[in-house]
């Protein structure tokens, strides 16, 4: 049996000790509390007394050499021939102390992920940290969620409210889910928005058809909380099967603008789901101007904020008398400024691409449709020319024309719109 | 039953009950008898620099309402040694600004007894201090000095913010076991409100829910108390909903009340008429932070006098002072 010889720790604040003098010979017998070792440390020498009575065996401490606490200084055997592995006995009583705070241990350690590679300085959105915590407990991530406190600061209210709207939610296709807005009780009735619209381009429609239809307003691919699956182009028959996954049994289905094409293309690949049809301002050819328009439009929305996104669509979709009236001027364009803000230039892009593909390849086919069809067309409409031409191959369909109207003629002369869908849809 | 009672009154009413049920009480202090004439036993003389104590001498008799020199640190330590060795003593700090000549047996004896010798001493003593500003009593007679008994573990701080509460927790004050710094701010000494009669105790550590509210929070002790109801009736004709909570005890502090508000509105503004450097406001606002983190909508706000001293001039004394409108614009900076 071996006694070890270690550098004490005579203090708290004691670290490491400097060995001054070995006072025995190796090999000659000592007595338990004899003294085997003068240190220093602090600047006080200090005779230590041996632990155990034996022989001075093993010295791994020269004089002079400075070691931490818990070294190991020497050994003393109990006897002079007994064996002794001086590497094993060291391996087993060498007990250095770590030096300052490593007896700390951080629990976590707050800070940039190690997986941030971007060299960008990150861009922090103000977020309430009850929106935090209520985001953690919806299980959705609180950046995505669009801000109504002060600079923009995202509120518990914001989160709540985005977790509703994530509610709403309904699987179409594989993976693809759209937003689907739901009220109101009673038969289907279906709203299909035009190009880069959301469902609240019904928005003077819906409370009216929610006191006696279940109004389910969807946003196509890539508008508002719809995924937006990569793609070149949102096709207009897509479109049109996600709509009918959307509900159940048949529906009124009612579009507008490109909506419209959605809405024809229901009518000829669901003909079982359509009870009736309502096409505000269709088009079955792009006209050069909407060609235009929607050239100009994805390009823009990549470079500008929605403000100014929406002011430069202002006279394409509104007549001179609304646009005369300053008040509905300025509301109407921050209206169409939050939609315009739920639909991404890359949305617009595929859409587009859809649209042009799918003009022109149905002219031919509207005799074939066999459902009551309201089609409401406007005076003043820059962008649509044909809805006579289109009511008249229509079989049965009426036409109402709204005088002095523009495109956007369900916001803009609601209750005359609101008059013929309620008439139309019985 | 109840009556209109001034701050003064309900608090004279709380001794005299207390003297009443209980021989050990006593009470000292500068001129809490009748002044300097030891001979006039039963004079209803001074009663205290704002005659809070007239009348008691003359029935409790001047054993046990004792005058004292006019020296803090002797009347404050032999109030600690009087109850450390049996009595319940009431000691009257005639302004909380003298507490610089009196800390020691307060910081060093009072607080630690008990704890030192484990549980075999304890100190039953209610220190009566009048605290804040409002009296134009200048630099050395109108501070609130409550953060810094607030900040000596072992000491008791009690703010009572209107005559009923004043009553019920120095009846409770007196009743501890441990020593008790009861403050008695100057902007509700003038106050009176309804005040129940005999004898009864509020207890000391729970906040007092004065009003709900849905929107924002605003915690509030003493005097501020006032303040807060002011500028939650204002909001309420804006429409918005403001729930005020007052302390009443800032040691032992009520986290669980304060932190329940929080989580229902979502919003704090703390209201304290001291200086703002290590003050009650901030040392919630932490509390808040730490504690309530998740409920928070917007920053934790704090409505405190600035870090100046008292100014004399009553014109800079009541813009020094919180302001009902001091809150509704900390309000406004939330959104």
């Amino acid at each position: 049996m071996a006694s070890a010889v270690s550098m004490p720790k005579l203090g708290m604040t004691m670290e490491e000790g400097t060995v001054i003098d070995w006072p025995l010979e190796l090999g000659k017998a000592v007595e338990k509390g004899e003294i085997v070792l003068v240190i220093e440390s602090e600047k006080t020498e200090v005779e230590i007394e041996s632990p155990a009575s034996g022989v001075f065996r093993h010295v791994y401490v020269e004089d002079g050499e400075t070691v931490p606490c818990g070294t190991l200084l020497a050994a003393i055997t109990e006897t002079a021939d007994e064996p002794f592995d001086a590497d094993a006995f060291q391996a087993a009583e060498d007990r250095p102390e770590k030096k300052g705070d490593a007896g700390l241990q951080v629990a976590k350690a707050p800070g940039p992920k190690a997986d941030t590679t971007s060299s960008e300085a990150p861009t922090r959105k103000p977020i309430a940290p009850a929106a935090r915590a209520a985001a953690r407990k919806l299980g959705l991530d609180p950046e995505e969620v669009p801000g109504t406190g002060p600079n923009g600061r995202v509120t518990k209210q914001d989160v709540e409210a985005y977790g509703r709207a994530r509610e709403a939610l309904v699987q179409v296709d594989g993976n693809v889910s759209l937003e689907v807005l739901v009220s109101g009780e009673g038969d289907p009735v279906v709203l299909l928005p035009g190009l880069g619209t959301d469902v609240s381009a019904f928005a003077r429609q819906i409370p009216l058809l929610a006191e006696a239809f279940q109004v389910h307003g969807v946003n196509p691919r890539g508008v508002g909380l719809s995924d937006s699956p990569g793609s070149e182009s949102y096709e207009v028959a897509q479109t049109a099967a996600d709509a009918a996954a959307a509900y159940k049994g048949t529906a009124h289905i009612v579009g507008a603008s490109l909506g419209c094409a959605a809405a024809l293309e229901m009518a000829f690949n669901h003909p079982d789901r359509v009870q009736t049809l309502t096409l505000i301002t269709p088009f079955t050819v792009v006209s050069p101007r909407l060609r235009a328009l929607a050239d100009a439009w994805p390009r823009l929305a990549a470079q500008a904020d929605p403000e100014t996104v929406a002011a430069t669509l202002m006279p394409w979709f509104f007549s001179t008398s609304f646009l005369a009236d300053d008040t509905a001027r300025a509301r109407t364009r921050r209206g169409l400024a939050q939609t315009v803000a739920r639909v991404p230039a890359i949305t617009l892009d595929r859409a587009v691409a859809g649209m042009l593909n799918w003009s022109n390849s149905r002219s031919e086919d509207l005799s074939r449709i066999a459902v009551p069809t309201l089609v409401v067309s406007a005076s003043e409409d820059l962008l649509v020319p044909d809805c006579e031409a289109i009511t008249g191959k229509i079989p049965g369909a009426t036409l109402l024309t709204i005088e002095g109207a523009g495109h956007a003629v369900a916001l803009e002369s609601p209750d005359l719109v609101n008059q013929a869908i309620t008439a139309h849809l019985g | 039953m109840s009556r209109k009672l001034g701050t003064g009154g309900a608090i004279n009413e709380a001794i005299a009950i207390a003297m009443r049920t209980d021989p050990t009480v006593i009470l000292m202090g500068e001129d809490v008898a009748g002044g300097g004439d030891r001979s006039k036993e039963g004079t209803e003389e001074m009663g205290g620099v704002l005659g809070t104590t007239r009348g008691l001498v003359g029935e409790f008799g001047m054993n046990r309402v004792r005058d004292t020199p006019i020296a803090e640190m002797g009347l404050i330590g032999t109030a600690v040694g009087a109850a450390a060795t049996g009595l319940r003593p009431i000691a009257e700090l005639m302004f909380m600004d003298f507490l610089g000549t009196s800390l020691d047996p307060l910081l060093n004896q009072a607080s630690k007894l008990r704890y030192m010798f484990g549980g075999k001493v304890n100190v039953p003593l209610t220190v009566r201090t009048v605290s804040g500003a409002g009296m134009q009593a200048a630099a050395q007679h109108s501070q609130s000095l409550y953060w810094i008994t607030t900040g000596i573990p072992g000491l008791k701080t009690v703010i009572p913010s209107n005559p009923a509460d004043a009553k019920g927790l120095l009846l409770a004050s007196i009743r501890d076991d441990d020593p008790v710094i009861f403050c008695e701010s100057k902007g509700i000494l003038n106050q009176s409100s309804e005040v129940p009669e005999g004898d009864y105790e509020i207890p000391i550590g729970k906040a007092n829910l004065v009003r709900e509210g849905s929107d924002v929070s605003l915690v509030a002790f003493g005097a501020t108390v006032r303040i807060a109801m002011k500028a939650a009736e204002a909001l309420e004709g804006a429409g918005t909903s403001a729930e005020v909570v007052d302390l009443r005890s800032l040691s032992p502090l009520d986290e669980e009340a304060i932190l329940t508000s929080l989580e229902k509105t979502g919003r704090m503004v703390i209201i304290d008429e001291s200086t703002p450097r290590c003050s009650i406001a901030r040392d919630i606002a932490a509390v808040c932070v730490d504690k309530g983190f998740d409920f928070l909508q917007a920053p934790v706000k704090c409505v405190t006098a600035p870090h100046t001293p008292v100014p004399f001039s009553g014109v800079l004394e009541q813009a020094f002072l919180p302001s009902a409108q001091d809150v509704l614009d900390a309000v406004g900076q939330m959104d």
